[in-house]
């Protein structure tokens, strides 16, 4: 079976820093992925370049068959419209848009918005009667689940997680480990940049990287279940 | 829902969100529509008033018979000619006969006319006496400033004019000063004139008011040409080329107005637009994220810059036309009515200037999501 992603000697320079150094590794569709390292260790940096929203000074990143490399900017667009779904530490909702607006803005630059299915996935993260209020008058928790009800409106291939429950109460945080790991177990490829040990040891396999390069690759200790 | 209920939504929300700066920006618009609205009406009814009230002016066409030819006096039937035209434009039509004449010893010309059309014509006449107001009055004349200090005349004065064997006998209704050839003339009517100096049905030339543009009185002067064989009908150049040079400079001024007020109203947006752009780049960045296509994000502001322009030139028209009434009353004594015609072009204009001024939010399209999303 071809891999979802293949990393191959990725490297990104910011200058003279090499922010990811010839970092080489695949992962197959349906696995949980921990991407873990100390603070500037390049995670965010690959997970941008993973999205779509960086792209690799040198070295090849494939994603469901598509070079990111070689994609112009409307390609780009397109790439991250239809197969990713972005989940930020810091939550990134519109500040101006209802929950339901946030996450019919991800079908809006997708193709055509409906109301139904986004009430659907809103539901699906338990914010049944949040659906009309603005992020601000949502918890930390709250907003997270919205921007995961918005990563999965398009069904993207890939789910990219930065940090998601960095900003979380240890019940909101528990609350959307739940929540990805039912993604999961339905068939979600998943990333999740983290810190946690914790966090990492729910993945199928933890990428570690240190210095930009990639220190190593382990199977998760604890069984998932 | 279809996707274009999504985009009136998010523009609804975007136009909410920034209530304070769009409001800045929308009374800047507003303020340099209601100029522009004003002035272009102002403009228009300028325009008609000015052509009015140079009408009062004196002639500017003259219909007499063609220089160095065997006639210097034409058939009067021309007058029956020039009113079967029909022409709106032609606001007063006098005739006149010249006639030389003598008042006991004392040489003097007499000029016969239609008193009802000189008034029309000739506003700026300043008389001491009474003005004779019909063109059937034939007991009475108007005597010029430099004729009655001659021949001792004053209103109420009885005057006998001898030409050839004719006399005829009038009474001076009053004394006139012209500043032209009029000061040194007796007036009276056409009638009279023609029976002094035994020319009935003559006249010596036909002076016109003619109203419009420069443009219209060329015309109208063609017109009166090919209508009227065997006389020469001329515009009076320095009057015609006079007035054009009036209006056209009014225009110049508007217009140049006009440009100047757009400008600072496109600065006025730009300025707003400029801090809007800062707060939207969080927005954008998360729009570029999600998916969303540099031209696609940009249709969202832009449309919202447009709303902003066409609010503003439909809230400035109206406030435009207050302003144009108030300008007509003090400059022109009438209220200047509204002129819809005004209404799209206030609204491209002010369109206009918000897309331009909307510049700072196209620079946004630059914006890259991964800096921005890490909070650079």
């Amino acid at each position: 079976m071809t891999p979802l992603v293949q990393v191959d000697h990725l490297e990104k320079r910011f200058g003279e820093v090499r922010a990811l150094d010839r970092v080489t590794f695949e992962v197959d569709a349906g696995e949980w992925i921990a991407i873990m390292g100390p603070s500037g260790s390049g995670k965010t940096t690959l997970i941008n370049i993973l999205g779509g929203l960086d792209h690799p000074s040198a070295g090849r990143v494939v994603v469901d068959g598509l070079e990111i490399g070689s994609l112009g900017e409307r390609e780009l667009s397109r790439y991250r419209a239809e197969k990713i779904g972005f989940v930020f530490q810091q939550f990134h909702l519109v500040p101006y848009l209802t929950a339901l607006e946030n996450v019919m803005l991800a079908q809006y630059f997708h193709s055509i918005t409906d109301e139904k299915e986004a009430e659907e996935s809103l539901r699906r993260v338990g914010l049944a009667d949040r659906m009309d209020h603005v992020p601000a008058q949502l918890s930390g928790g709250e907003q997270q689940r919205v921007a995961i009800a918005r990563a999965l409106i398009n069904n993207p291939k890939l789910i990219l997680a930065d940090e998601p429950t960095g900003n979380l109460d240890e019940v909101n945080e528990a609350a959307v480990l739940n929540l990805l790991r039912d993604l999961n177990e339905v068939g979600h490829t998943i990333l999740v940049v983290t810190h946690s040990q914790a966090i990492g040891s729910l993945a199928d396999r933890r990428i570690e990287l240190e210095h930009g390069r990639l220190a190593r690759i382990s199977t998760a200790s604890l069984a998932k279940d | 829902m279809p996707t274009r209920s999504m985009f009136f939504r998010i523009l609804w929300k975007l136009l909410g969100a920034s209530g304070g700066r769009l409001t800045v920006a929308l009374i800047a618009l507003t303020s340099g529509a209601a100029v522009c609205s004003a002035l272009l009406n102002v403009n228009l009814d300028a325009e008609r008033k000015l052509t009015q009230e140079f009408r009062t002016l004196g002639a500017n066409v003259i219909v007499a018979p063609p220089a160095g030819g065997d006639a210097s006096l034409a058939d009067a039937s021309v007058l029956d000619r020039i009113a079967a035209l029909h022409a709106p434009q032609i606001a007063a039509t006098a005739p006149y006969l010249y006639v030389a004449a003598n008042s006991g010893s004392q040489p003097v010309i007499l000029a016969g006319t239609w008193f009802d059309q000189v008034a029309k014509m000739n506003s700026w006449w300043k008389i001491q006496g009474d003005w004779i107001s019909t063109r059937d009055d034939h007991e009475h004349c108007l005597v010029g400033q430099t004729a009655a200090r001659q021949l001792g005349l004053v209103p109420g004065s009885a005057v006998q004019l001898r030409s050839g064997g004719h006399t005829v006998s009038l009474t001076a209704s009053g004394i006139v000063t012209t500043g032209g050839a009029e000061d040194s003339q007796v007036l009276t009517s056409l009638d009279s004139a023609q029976s002094l100096a035994g020319l009935s049905g003559r006249i010596s030339l036909v002076q016109l008011s003619v109203s419009g543009t420069p443009a219209q009185i060329e015309s109208v002067t063609r017109q009166l040409g090919e209508s009227l064989p065997g006389v020469e009908v001329r515009p009076v150049r320095q009057i015609a080329a006079a007035e054009g040079t009036i209006l056209g400079r009014i225009q110049g001024l508007i217009f140049w107005t006009i440009a100047l007020i757009l400008v600072l109203s496109t600065l006025g947006v730009l300025a707003s637009m400029a801090a809007l752009a800062m707060e939207r780049r969080r927005d954008v960045g998360l729009m570029k994220a999600l998916g969303g296509s540099v031209p696609r994000i940009m249709r969202l502001f832009l449309a919202e810059a447009g709303t902003l322009g066409v609010l503003g030139g439909v809230l400035g028209f109206f406030v435009g036309v207050v302003l144009a009434r108030w300008i007509g009353e003090r400059v022109f004594g009438v209220a200047m009515s509204a002129r819809f015609e005004v209404l799209p072009i206030t609204i491209a204009l002010t369109l206009a200037a918000a897309v331009a001024g909307a510049f700072p939010l196209r620079l946004l399209g630059r914006v890259r999501p991964a800096e921005i999303l890490r909070g650079e």
